[in-house]
């Protein structure tokens, strides 16, 4: 069993408040991401985890047992490095077998193992190189058959693959999570790209500011952000800020920058002169031309009675995607952008009067200071 | 036609150089150098050899217009000049595994250090070089001294039941020569430590590695080139040690430097000195192609330190 438990764990570097009163549960043989911008602490998280950081308060556990004083070398846990860290004046195959070395293996035990690894990330051949000879995938693949030679209770891989390009990004992405699949170990992954940690993750940790925001599946924390930072984080969306000029029984009406009244779900204590900030996600909404024939999907919307918004604007620019086409639309001065597949054959071009609609029940509703607040 | 001919023959003896340089304009700007390279090295060291296959002279410095290689059998059959020869190896040795072992502990806690404790440490390893020789190594002997300020706090705390004579003493020429050597090894060693990157140290803990451990296996390869300049310029200077040994040396610390200079100013005997002098330089080179392959072998590679 090896599921990590961090409680209440905060790294300060004398003034700098790295990581604040943390905590988290990792399930076993989970693959977690850590989501955040950089500098959000999630690498230092990391980090504590790993023993080459000791938490200024709090406590780490591993399996249960509590390493909080432990040394890197004593704790069960290797890491994959973002600059991969590999032993420049060794060949791969001691630099992969390093790890065994330490551990006391016998020299054909470690080179047993260490060749079976180096087949697993398909590196054989490699093994009398210089890893400075090798390619940015080919260091990755080292690194990582480094780390798993040991065979460790948990594996820790910090922006592992921030180095290498879109197209090798993405094969590596693929492998390693049939690699996770394979040892079923717990895995703790620190990325910066929202892309990555949703093609991996089991569960994504977002982090802001060294707190953990929010923690949940893929879907839950993009269907479901708990705040304004997690939505503005996983996805670009367009936020409306207004105030509650009054309310009905389901919805309430706000008064919005753009000088048009859109409306909200209703809920229980929405004063007037209320202040919100409204998410509008471009995948949420459709864009139709402004000559009184309706897109289906917005005949559609109105139709099941949940009550669908429209504001009239100006297409401002149109911005060429590859698989969808994003529409700048100017909505009385303020700009919203909204995306639709290059396969919809809209005809729309850039000066064309248009109407963005929307089912109400869609938005993502804010308060001021950037929580949630949800309908009901 | 005679016209032509200074072009022509200037081009022909330039050609074999050209070929080699690349272009003449780098010749022309290395020319400085290479003259006073010939000035201040070569022909000195030329008249240096040629003295030293003189033949000795009563009323004479030495005797010119003679050749012979009685100097060099005189050197190497002596036992005098081998002790002296002895001890200079002896003292280059000594002083140059302490200066260097002490030198990658300092660097090390140096390139581990941040903010002002870093300052302060590279400024204490250069601050010494701000002084002249002579004076930082005669202010061993108020230290050091039997009477001196080391002798009176020990014994005042009764650590020490007597003085200990460290100088004039070999140990103290030791200290001496450590202290004159060390800046110099610590920033060779220093520079190449600088660009080791911590990761790799972080790795190999990750990896089970204690902090000895992790010493050896990542970061001693990695600083072989510094180690390897740093034991060369101390063995080079503590081998041909003069200050130390004169200042700090009782009178059975000889080494080669104090009898040359003695052969030369007070004997006048040049062909002893400079023979002396010329097998010492020999010894030295094959010392240093030795301490380059077998440092070499550790891993590292030389040329990186340049």
């Amino acid at each position: 069993m090896s599921e990590i438990n961090l409680k209440h764990i905060s790294k300060s570097y004398g003034d700098l408040q790295a990581v604040d009163d943390v905590s988290l549960s990792v399930r076993d043989g989970e693959l977690l991401c850590l989501l955040g911008p950089s500098g959000c602490g999630k690498s230092t998280t990391m980090r504590m985890i790993s023993g080459l950081e000791t938490p200024t308060s709090g406590e780490v556990y591993i399996g249960g047992e509590n390493v909080t004083g432990q040394a890197a070398y004593d704790r069960d846990t290797s890491m994959v490095f973002q600059n991969w860290a590999l032993f420049p004046y060794k060949s791969v195959l001691e630099n992969v077998a390093f790890g065994l070395k330490m551990r006391g293996d016998s020299s054909e035990e470690r080179t047993r193992k260490a060749h079976e690894m180096l087949e697993r990330v398909h590196m054989e051949g490699f093994e009398g190189s210089n890893p400075t000879d090798l390619s940015g995938g080919q260091k990755q693949r080292v690194a990582l058959a480094r780390s798993l030679a040991v065979d460790p209770d948990v594996l820790l891989l910090d922006e592992p693959l921030s180095n290498l390009d879109k197209r090798l990004r993405e094969e590596m992405q693929i492998e390693l999570k049939d690699i996770h699949q394979e040892f079923a170990k717990t895995f703790v992954y620190v990325t910066h790209n929202q892309d990555e940690a949703f093609t991996l993750a089991d569960r994504i940790g977002i982090m802001n500011d060294g707190r953990l925001v929010q923690v949940g599946e893929p879907t839950e924390v993009y269907r479901n952000p708990t705040n304004r930072f997690v939505e503005e984080f996983l996805g670009d969306t367009n936020f409306v800020a207004g105030e509650v000029t009054d309310v009905s029984d389901r919805y309430a009406h706000l008064s919005t920058e753009f000088d048009s009244t859109i409306r909200i779900p209703a809920f229980g204590t929405v004063d007037p002169g209320a202040s919100f900030t409204v998410s509008l996600r471009p995948e949420f909404m459709w864009i139709q031309p402004a000559d009184g024939t309706d897109s289906p999907e917005g005949a559609t919307a109105r139709a099941d009675g949940t009550g669908g918004d429209t504001v009239a604007g100006t297409v401002e620019s149109t911005i060429y995607r590859g698989s969808t086409i994003r529409y700048v639309v100017d909505v009385g001065g303020e700009q919203l952008f909204v995306e639709q597949s290059v396969t919809d054959e809209s005809g729309i071009e850039e000066g064309d009067q248009v109407e963005l609609e929307w089912n109400t029940d869609d938005l993502l509703v804010f308060d001021p200071d950037g929580s949630r607040v949800r309908a009901g | 036609m005679s016209v032509e001919t200074p072009d022509t023959v200037l081009d022909r003896v330039w050609a074999p150089f050209e070929s080699q340089s690349g272009s003449r304009r780098s010749l022309l700007l290395m020319s400085p150098l290479i003259l006073f390279e010939v000035l201040i090295f070569v022909i000195p060291f030329a008249m240096l050899v040629r003295i030293s296959f003189s033949e000795q002279s009563q009323s004479l410095p030495y005797a010119e217009g003679t050749f012979t290689v009685a100097s060099y059998l005189e050197v190497l059959q002596s036992g005098l000049l081998q002790g002296i020869i002895t001890y200079s190896f002896k003292l280059g040795i000594i002083a140059t595994a302490i200066a260097v072992v002490l030198a990658t502990f300092y660097a090390y806690a140096t390139w581990r250090a941040d903010g002002l404790l870093k300052s302060a440490l590279l400024f204490s390893v250069v601050l010494p070089l701000l002084t002249t020789l002579v004076i930082k190594t005669y202010a061993w002997v108020p230290l050091l001294a039997p009477n001196g300020t080391a002798n009176n706090l020990l014994l005042a705390v009764g650590v020490l039941s007597s003085p200990v004579q460290v100088v004039p003493n070999t140990a103290g020429v030791i200290v001496g020569q450590v202290y004159i050597v060390f800046p110099y090894a610590m920033l060779a060693i220093y520079s190449v430590l600088s660009t080791v990157e911590w990761e790799l140290v972080e790795a190999a803990r990750d990896l089970g590695a204690g902090r000895v451990r992790s010493f050896f296996e990542v970061v001693l390869p990695e600083i072989m080139p510094g180690i390897t300049v740093a034991t060369i310029i101390s063995f080079a200077w503590s081998v041909g040690a003069y200050s130390a040994p004169a200042l700090l040396g009782a009178g059975s610390d000889r080494p080669f430097a104090l009898e040359v200079e003695e052969q030369m100013l007070l004997n006048f005997n040049w062909p002893i000195a400079t023979a002396l002098s010329t097998i010492m330089l020999v010894l030295m080179f094959v010392s240093i192609v030795i301490i380059y392959a077998v440092l070499g072998r550790f891993g590292g590679d030389i040329s990186d330190a340049a």
